[in-house]
């Protein structure tokens, strides 16, 4: 079992049900999964296929119905409220499709935010390493409304660097962008994976952005369908028609 | 559209539960003080309708040395009773005798009613005689006496029982028998005693050819102005004839102008506190919860909707909020008088009230005022929202956060400047009241304007104690949000400033007290009526102190009503020998008989002069010229007017001390004297026996009765303002769901958030209340010393208390938007 122990987080049987009895949907239907360490592992799947939910649950913001899910060797489930914070905090970074940042806060101080909140200080080095990859050296003192939609996802993705986290969440980061600023972010987190180290997982419906990733996943109805492991624009595309075709005429 | 601006406020109502509380609030308690009004006005004159019933005219003495027609009148000559029965038309006529008589309890000690403590006749025709016996029967010889039930029950005194009035002599008596008033237990908290005819003659007027009055009941057939008109025919000079309803209507007037107009001015006065406190609050909702739809409103434009019509919306929302807050107001404001009524009365206050009358007048004003003042707070905001481009509904950006424009900086900045500048004024130019009252007008409003322009600064500044990144998250949030914090802010300053003055005011006239008749008063105990109103002792008492061993010297000072030059007046009798050995009496030391002294005060308002020959006017109609023999200190025990005790013997025929000065000898210790004293007034029912100490401390607290009460209706001021506060962090928090839901989802916890939110809070109430304690302190000390001549004193301690309280509040109206805040779903934060 020595790929499931360098699974930076994994989920056993992960089922998400919402409402119940006629209205009951089940927003993901036992998915097991691992995410490895080290690894850029992108989630595909058409709207409602239930990728957000389980990033939600494997990120320990929403909890499961039933099933199990591990930061690390940590299972989310028997933690308290408090100590999923702390988990939030210390091992898992976010970057989310826009309202990313506090406006209050300058730029750096966004950065720094988790680590603020812990109560630890930022490691100097590290957060100049981050922020230079990141290519922000001269906007650190800016507030969010002085800065592009792009600078800010920027922003947002050295804040998820700044705490060095086991694993690193990524919503649809490029969702509001336009194709340019989104591949540059795309970049940012290929670096962060290939020269950091860092694990990533990002929710995405676009297979151009899939393809910065090492594996993709797809997700149809709430279960897995497939994996593609080196996936390109093309494969994803014809992977995702693919599904399209079988689930409408299974519908049919 | 009105059906769009309903939905739309049914869509927020949760939002908007903190405005309607405020108007309600407002419009309770401005409901509340009408109906308290009206209600004591009706069941006073329901009263005074009942003590006059049966009573046709009334002849009295014409000399009147008060400006209240029921003021103190001096007696008459007896014979007029025979005079009056002799008139044609008369049914009855009986004398009446009315003193001062303070009855024993059953515990040998006075009985402390809150109202004039009163001895006379018991009128034998039930028709004349407003009270009627529920109990025993009328008393039949000298010594035995009728009780008003209220009294009697104070005083646990039972028909059979041996106990004693005070006129002030004491009179050994037995009571035979409880009277009602009407359906009361009493008039209001008088206390009333009643002989026979022949023992009030005895015992309280002293005299058989003297009485107070004759009421007259006509035969039937013959109009009170027809019997008034015939009595007038026979009396003689000095003695007038009304009739019964013009009696009642005096009496009516009596309390109505004086004590009720006060009492409404002052309950009105924090109703207006409350509203404006609430205005400010509504406001700072209103301008919030526009900005946060100014792109639905750009979206109606957009689709069409004119300027017009999206102004109309906003009022229409204010206009159901205020009217439906309001009418529950007024229902609010029924239980708000019926509770007031209790604390009054509970507070010592006997007010006769009966059941609650609601008149239109009241609905329509209250109604009104909770309307107007909503609309009022929304104005501002709905033109705001009116003139959102239909463009801003494409764009993607946050409400807008207007900065704080130059011109309120300027402008707030020169009005609080000017402010000053009049209180410093005043205060240079000798304490000027003009100068210092439009000097606090100026600071206040300077201040108010200001608020937004200093929020920012001082958020950062008072934000710097909290600690932590919440404490620093808390920092920011208020500084981007100067005009709100400044708006939540303005009505606890308002509050808390007007608490503030209040405290720094009553402790300056406090201070001014005690410094004057620390100044001015040598000796070492005093004798007090303590709570008696309009009583005192037997004037035989500063003798008996005087002949005791540990007593050096001892000087009687009674008060009584007289006109000089005109005016009505209260005038102090004494010895002035005696009086000068304790009391620093200036020039008026060595007061010649025939002599009046007056303080400093009353003579550099006249312009009288040592030698200056007055006319007094005494309650028996005699007129006499003094001349002006000395002038003193003014607000010592002396009051403005002394006289020497023989001649004001002369005109009265129940003479009475309110106060005895007492000096001990050398060598004898305070605790000791005041044992012996203690001891000596004993049979005088015991009067207060006080320290010099203790007196000059009484003297000075008479303000703290009053400050209790202002405080009272003041915390109603501070509960607006704290959900003021409580609405705005609401408001804020919904606004700022996605922010909260991003902090929490980067690793802020729960008790994070609600520090964060709580820091918001305190800066906001400790920001409120440091510009309070401002407005308080600044226009306070040039308004103090104006009215106290030059005295200012902060009570630190209060003052520290006030700070605190502010604090408080604002823990405590961040309770529940910071539980709220807490609770947040993380996933519909950021997954919105």
């Amino acid at each position: 079992m020595t790929g499931e122990r360098s699974a930076a987080a994994r989920a056993v049987g992960a089922t998400k049900v919402y409402g119940s009895g006629a209205a009951e949907v089940r927003a993901i239907d036992d998915v097991t999964i691992a995410f490895d360490a080290g690894r850029f592992t992108a989630i595909m799947g058409p709207s409602g296929a239930g990728k957000s939910t389980l990033m939600h649950c494997v990120a320990g913001l929403d909890t499961l119905s039933s099933g199990q899910v591990f930061v690390g060797d940590v299972e989310l489930g028997s933690l308290s409220d408090r100590q999923l914070t702390v988990l939030r905090r210390e091992r898992i970074g976010f970057v989310f499709q826009s309202f990313n940042l506090l406006p209050a806060l300058d730029a750096e101080e966004n950065i720094t935010l988790p680590l603020t909140l812990a109560g630890t200080r930022p490691d100097r080095a590290w957060i100049d390493a981050v922020v230079t990859t990141v290519g922000l050296g001269d906007r650190l003192s800016h507030r969010p409304a002085e800065l592009s939609g792009g600078q800010r996802q920027r922003v947002a993705v050295a804040r998820a660097l700044a705490s060095r986290p086991q694993i690193i969440f990524a919503d649809e980061p490029t969702g509001n962008l336009d194709s340019r600023t989104g591949a540059e972010i795309l970049t940012f987190l290929r670096e962060a994976v290939d020269e950091l180290g860092q694990t990533i997982v990002m929710v995405t419906h676009d297979p151009v952005a899939a393809a910065y990733a090492d594996a993709a996943v797809f997700l149809a109805d709430g279960r897995v369908r497939d994996r593609v492991e080196g996936p390109t624009a093309r494969t994803v595309l014809d992977r995702m028609s693919a599904f399209e075709a079988e689930t409408m005429g299974r519908s049919r | 559209m009105t059906r769009i601006a309903l939905k739309g406020l049914w869509a927020r109502r949760r939002r908007l539960v903190g405005s309607f509380a405020a108007v309600f609030l407002g419009v309770a308690f401005l409901a509340g003080a009408l109906v308290l009004g009206d209600t004591m006005n009706a069941s006073i004159g329901r009263f005074f309708g009942q003590a006059y019933a049966g009573t046709d005219a009334s002849v009295r003495g014409a000399t009147n040395v008060s400006d209240a027609p029921t003021g103190e009148r001096g007696t008459i000559d007896a014979g007029v009773v025979d005079r009056v029965r002799r008139v044609p038309g008369v049914a009855t006529a009986e004398p009446v005798i009315s003193g001062s008589g303070q009855l024993l309890g059953r515990d040998g000690r006075a009985i402390a009613v809150l109202g004039p403590r009163t001895a006379g006749n018991w009128l034998t025709d039930p028709r004349l005689n407003p009270y009627h016996v529920v109990q025993g029967r009328a008393p039949r010889a000298d010594d035995e006496v009728v009780v008003n039930r209220a009294t009697a029950i104070k005083g646990r005194l039972r028909v059979g029982d041996l106990t004693a009035v005070l006129t002030p002599q004491r009179v050994p008596v037995r009571v035979v028998g409880i009277a009602r008033f009407g359906d009361e237990d009493g008039f209001g908290g008088t206390s009333f005693t009643a002989f026979t005819l022949a023992g009030a003659r005895r015992y309280v007027a002293r005299t058989p050819d003297r009485v107070s009055g004759v009421s007259v009941r006509a035969a039937s057939g013959v109009s009170q102005g027809e019997l008034v008109r015939r009595l007038r025919g026979v009396l003689p000079a000095g003695t007038e004839a009304v009739t019964g309803r013009a009696l009642s209507r005096e009496g009516m007037n009596a309390v109505t102008k004086g004590f009720l107009t006060m009492f409404r001015a002052f309950l009105l006065a924090f109703a207006g506190i409350a509203l404006l406190v609430g205005t400010l609050g509504i406001h700072n909702t209103f301008a919030i919860t526009v900005a946060q739809r100014s792109r639905e409103s750009a979206l109606l434009r957009a689709v069409g909707a004119s300027r017009r019509q999206v102004l109309a919306s906003v009022i229409t929302e204010a206009l159901v909020l205020g009217l439906t807050a309001s009418v529950a107001g007024v229902f609010g404001g029924l239980g708000f008088a019926a509770l007031l009524e209790e604390v009054f009365t509970a507070m010592g206050a006997a007010l006769p009230v009966g059941g609650l009358v609601v008149t239109t007048v009241t609905v329509a004003v209250a109604v009104a005022a909770g309307v107007v003042v909503t609309l009022l707070s929304c104005l501002l905001p709905a033109v705001r929202a009116s003139r959102t481009p239909p463009v801003a509904a494409l764009r993607e950006t946050e409400a807008e956060r207007p900065g704080v424009s130059r011109g309120r900086a300027v402008g707030g900045g020169a009005l609080t400047a000017a402010g000053v500048a009049l209180l410093a004024g005043s205060v240079a130019a000798g304490d000027s009241m003009a100068a210092a009252g439009a000097g606090a007008v100026a600071c206040v409003a300077g201040m108010v304007v200001l608020g937004p322009v200093a929020a920012r600064p001082a958020g950062a500044l008072l934000g710097v104690p909290l600690r932590g990144v919440t404490g620093a998250l808390a920092r920011r949030s208020t500084a981007r949000e100067p005009r709100r914090v400044a708006g939540a802010a303005t009505a606890l300053m308002v509050g808390i400033g007007v608490v503030t003055l209040l405290t720094v005011l009553a402790a300056s006239a406090r201070t001014s007290v005690r410094d004057t008749v620390a100044r001015s008063f040598g000796g070492d105990l005093v004798i007090t009526t303590g709570s008696s109103i309009g009583g005192g002792f037997d004037p035989r008492l500063a003798g008996d102190v005087a002949r005791l061993p540990q007593v050096r010297a001892a000087a009687g000072l009674g008060t009584g009503g007289a006109r000089i030059d005109g005016r009505a007046v209260r005038v102090a009798y004494a010895d002035p020998a005696a009086l000068a050995r304790m009391l620093d009496l200036g020039s008026a030391a060595s007061l010649a008989p025939g002599r009046l002294a007056v303080s400093r005060t009353v003579a550099r308002a006249h312009g009288w002069r040592t030698g200056t020959p007055l006319t007094v006017l005494f309650a028996d109609g005699a007129r006499r010229t003094l001349t002006v023999g000395g002038t003193y200190e003014p607000g010592g025990p002396a009051g403005d007017y002394l006289m020497p005790r023989a001649d004001w013997l002369a005109h009265d025929p129940q003479p009475q001390d309110t106060t005895v000065l007492i000096a001990l000898r050398p060598g004898v210790g305070t605790t000791e004297g005041e044992r012996a004293v203690t001891t000596a007034a004993r049979p005088y029912a015991a009067p207060d026996v006080r320290t010099r100490a203790d007196y000059v401390e009484a003297q000075a607290s008479g303000v703290n009765s009053l400050l209790t009460l202002v405080y009272v209706m003041l915390a109603l001021a501070i509960v607006i303002a704290l959900l003021g506060i409580a609405n705005t962090l609401s408001l804020s928090v919904h606004e700022r769901a996605r922010e909260l839901g991003l902090l929490r989802a980067v690793g802020a916890t729960r008790g994070q958030i609600r520090s964060m939110i709580r820091g918001e809070s305190l800066i906001v109430a400790v920001f409120g209340t440091a510009g309070g304690l401002g407005i308080g302190l600044l226009p306070g000390w040039a308004l103090a010393r104006a009215a106290t001549g030059g005295t200012f004193a902060v009570p630190a301690g209060r003052l520290v208390v006030i700070a605190v309280i502010g604090a408080l509040a604002g823990v405590l109206a961040a309770l529940r938007p910071a539980r709220r805040a807490g609770r947040m779903d993380i996933l519909r934060a950021v997954a919105e």
